[in-house]
């Protein structure tokens, strides 16, 4: 069988982020607090919750309409810089999943291309500016990468789960160049970015749903 | 230790504020759409609207300047949160007219994000709208890049300039203008004493010591310029005016718009004692204060501490500043 996702399991993918983005709140506040100014963990919820909304009103017709749905929920929350920026993702995966029901390694890669590239175009944050970007660059890189080597898409979200995880864990040692705390200098030097977390914990939620289907 | 506010369930602090806010003042406000805070008799339609967008938790602003010569359509985010894009973009096109509707944004990353996406679906939607954003914070000094400047409570003057010449029937491009030119000459120096706690989650925001005061720190405790030890009013206010002074080019013989806003937790007798020191300083320099406001405007919940605010006017910005309105927390007959 080859391997390949379809909505279903693009679902499943979101409804576990739903769950460790939710379990994770105290700590994003918490990182937030430090760095900015305290509402990450509550605009993650308000994000996750739409998502969730949305995943419960979808139409079931295409995989598109599912991210679409997602993204749009997202964009309407009043959650600062959180809403445009993850509510950008999930619209760019949208219109880059195109007609495509099934998706393989490459097809799964062109999509979250096309995310990140539709959040870039409301943010120019690189890596090592201490944003979400240190977790999603990496971790679109690497599903690319994992796809060029033919790897599993299991392997490649797997991999994109440590890419993220390990850029967020490096923003420990930077200075911020946008959001609130780039007006901190040196004293964030030492704390991680919740942006970057967060974004970490989507990819490690979206490889643990895909290691628990059935193959 | 219990958050010390009178609140009720955090989840619903900007629904419950908004709803006091409308009622108490229901001859000049209504609400619609859940976040739109609106003129309760809209303005004709052949004038420009002035729509805005913000955070809550810095009341008064912007929501009590909505009213009859300053702000048509405030968009309501949650306490220092920015609204979403599709919100903002419903209220530029409830304004929506052939007259254009002047958009005004505050400098902070999710305010801007936000009118990005805004602006996106106005110019797919085709309408007539100019965007201006305020960035006069100088505290990453007075010549850094304008996307490191923050836009903080001079937008409050900026809404009465350009709600003015608005009323009196200027063209988009003439308020645009006018606007911008009062945006460009204007600068805010802030001071924090003592640190806020964040309503949702009874976080501090920000950290100063017993014995230090910042200038420069934002209005979400953003860091400014670095703690020092605290100074007496009259330093303080020599502190700020040394540096806002030649932020905005003034120089003797040029006429100022003089502001001292409260951040929450300073007592109007300091501000006024702040005050006197500054006025009597730029008196000092041949700087004549032709307009002044003291008071709370734009707030940081309890936080101790006060933005100071210049700007350069000229005899056109002076009569459209005097020039009658009316809201909730700023009326001239």
């Amino acid at each position: 069988m080859a391997d390949t996702i379809n909505a279903d399991n693009v679902m499943a993918m979101l409804q576990t982020a739903v769950t460790v983005i939710r379990e994770n709140e105290p700590l994003l506040s918490k990182l937030d607090s430090v760095t900015g100014d305290g509402d990450h963990g509550a605009a993650m919820v308000s994000a996750v919750a739409a998502a969730e909304k949305a995943l419960a009103e979808w139409d079931k017709t295409s995989l598109n309409s599912l991210l679409h749905g997602v993204g749009w929920g997202m964009m309407c929350i009043d959650g600062g810089s959180t809403g445009p920026l993850w509510g950008s993702l999930f619209m760019g995966m949208s219109a880059g999943a195109g007609e495509t029901e099934t998706l393989d390694c490459s097809a799964l890669a062109e999509v979250f291309e096309a995310g990140l590239a539709k959040v870039q175009k409301q943010s120019k944050a690189q890596v090592g500016d201490k944003t979400m970007m240190d977790a999603l660059i990496p971790a679109v890189g690497a599903i690319r990468a994992a796809a060029d080597a033919s790897a599993s898409i299991n392997d490649a979200m797997a991999q994109a789960a440590a890419a993220a995880a390990q850029g967020a864990e490096a923003t420990s040692g930077m200075q911020a160049k946008f959001g609130r705390a780039r007006n901190l200098g040196e004293r964030v030097i030492g704390h991680v970015d919740p942006g970057a977390t967060s974004m970490s914990l989507l990819f490690k939620a979206f490889s643990e749903a895909l290691s628990a289907r059935e193959i | 230790m219990a958050m010390k506010k009178f609140i009720n369930d955090p989840a619903n602090l900007t629904t419950e504020l908004l709803d006091g806010l409308c009622t108490a003042f229901s001859d000049k406000l209504t609400l619609v759409s859940e976040k739109l805070v609106c003129r309760a008799a809209p303005k004709d339609s052949d004038k420009v609207a002035i729509v805005t967008l913000g955070g809550s938790g810095h009341e008064p602003a912007l929501q009590a300047f909505v009213g009859e010569g300053l702000i048509d359509i405030s968009v309501v985010g949650d306490i220092f949160a920015a609204p979403n894009g599709p919100k903002v973009f419903e209220a530029l096109k409830m304004m929506d007219r052939p007259a254009g509707v002047l958009f005004v944004v505050l400098n902070h990353a999710g305010d801007v994000l936000a009118a990005n996406i805004a602006m996106e679906m106005v110019e797919e939607a085709g309408l007539n709208v100019k965007m201006i954003l305020t960035h006069e914070d100088i505290a990453p000094g007075a010549n850094a890049p304008a996307e490191d400047k923050r836009g903080l409570v001079g937008c409050v003057p900026l809404y009465k300039i350009a709600g003015a010449a608005a009323e009196a029937g200027k063209s988009l491009d003439e308020v645009y203008a006018i606007a911008e030119r009062f945006n460009n000459n204007m600068a805010t120096l802030a001071v924090a004493m003592k640190v806020a706690t964040h309503p949702q989650n009874g976080e501090a925001i920000g950290d100063i010591a017993d014995d230090e005061m910042e200038i420069g720190m934002g209005q979400h405790g953003e860091a400014g310029t670095g703690p020092c030890k605290i100074m007496s009013a009259d330093d303080t206010a020599k502190a700020m005016v040394e540096r806002l002074v030649p932020a905005i080019g003034a120089v003797g013989g040029d006429k100022v718009l003089l502001m001292i806003n409260g951040s929450g937790a300073t007592t109007h007798m300091e501000m006024f004692i702040v005050y006197r020191a500054a006025r009597n300083i730029l008196a000092d320099a041949g700087i004549e204060t032709a307009c002044s406001m003291v008071g709370e405007y734009l707030t940081v919940q309890e936080m101790g501490g006060f933005q100071m605010f210049l700007a350069k006017m000229d005899d056109e910005l002076i009569d459209l500043f005097n020039a009658p309105c009316d809201s909730p927390y700023w009326t001239v007959r």
